[in-house]
């Protein structure tokens, strides 16, 4: 690097709000203090799906008061015994008429380590899947994935939520799509 | 899917708001990263964490072994709400034994958790079983084995299994 090259500088995520909804608060202690340790400027926490769908709705409710905040990623645990599980609270914010609220990005923490997860996770709308143990580095590379590959959203009969195309690898099987790729609708949103 | 059915598929693109406000204007398609140093302290709050672990789960094992005996004394119709407890008390040891390395214990309490999804509760055959994971988990807790290998290790998953194996 020469003298004059600039030294790449790390995100600042001090305009970031992440909420995390873990049930366990051993966990959800933990989570918050390393959010806070990236950075990120504010931390909201909910103990269920129940909760979090609360906490949302007033948030969303209230988007013009300059005292609340709006959430930018949610990091969800996937079981939670009581007051809904993260399964339930994908759904509702996916399934959301207001769009601020069903395209926010989603980070499934779980510690089931199955492939059923993942592809329960990934066909609900997860952005990303993040299993437990937990570490820095694991944590960072999800945060960052959201922020640097926000993939375009897909609403089909069946699902709505994140393109789950995630590599662009020529198909040589049968053409099975309904709809040739020029028939796809693509709309900006605002 | 029903002749009536829209079958519309949508694709929307947004603007990338989330990079905006990282704050570094960095084009389109390059990656950004969080400071190495915020990473190496995250790794720290958790190795903070793991030094306290045993306590932790030897506190967990107290909670587990009172809901042991409150199933063992309580009526088979009236369980369910005990077995909430234990399968969130087994979950949480799974969680702190996989994170700090007690691999031996994140598997019993893995396994018990998993059992307790998939039955309810309403044979007394089954207290053994809760039984036979809770006891394999104080066994590991009190000799300290952390690996999930071993003869030892071998051991109490062979026993666990065979009370399951008799019971269920």
């Amino acid at each position: 690097m020469s003298l004059f090259e600039k030294k790449p500088q790390p995100y600042d995520l001090s305009n970031f709000t992440v909420l995390i909804v873990e049930d366990s608060l051993y966990m959800q202690s933990l989570m918050a203090q390393m959010l806070k340790a990236f950075g990120v400027g504010d931390i909201l926490a909910c103990e269920s799906a129940k909760e979090a769908i609360d906490l949302l709705s007033v948030l969303q409710a209230s988007k013009k008061s300059r005292y609340l905040t709006t959430v930018d990623i949610v990091l969800m645990d996937w079981l939670m015994p009581k007051g809904g599980s993260g399964e339930e609270l994908l759904q509702w914010i996916r399934g959301h008429e207001k769009d601020p609220i069903r395209f926010l990005p989603v980070i499934v923490v779980s510690g089931y380590t199955t492939e059923y997860l993942t592809a329960t996770a990934r066909d609900l709308g997860a952005n990303e899947t993040l299993v437990k143990p937990i570490s820095g580095n694991g944590l960072a590379s999800r945060i960052c994935n959201v922020i640097d590959h926000p993939r375009p959203f897909i609403k089909a009969p069946h699902y709505f939520g994140p393109d789950r195309r995630r590599q662009t690898v020529a198909y040589l099987g049968r053409e099975r799509r309904i709809h040739p790729p020029e028939e796809v609708k693509v709309e900006k949103q605002p | 899917m029903t002749k009536n059915e829209d079958t519309t598929v949508k694709m929307y693109k947004m603007a990338n708001r989330l990079k905006e406000r990282a704050g570094l204007n960095l084009p389109k398609d390059s990656e950004g990263f969080l400071a190495p140093d915020s990473i190496e302290e995250a790794d720290k709050l958790i190795a903070e964490v793991c030094a306290t672990s045993a306590e932790t789960i030897d506190k967990h094992l107290k909670t587990l072994g009172d809901l042991w005996e409150n199933m063992r004394s309580s009526d088979p119709s009236t369980r369910q709400d005990t077995a909430t407890k234990v399968f969130a008390t087994a979950h949480e040891i799974k969680d702190i034994g996989a994170m700090c390395g007690y691999d031996l214990i994140a598997y019993f309490a893995e396994s018990l958790r998993d059992y307790i999804e998939r039955t309810e509760l309403n044979l007394n055959a089954q207290v053994v079983i809760v039984q036979a994971h809770l006891d394999a988990m104080k066994v590991v807790h009190h000799r300290g084995v952390k690996k999930d290998a071993g003869p030892e290790a071998e051991e109490l998953k062979a026993m666990v299994q065979k009370a399951i194996d008799k019971y269920q």
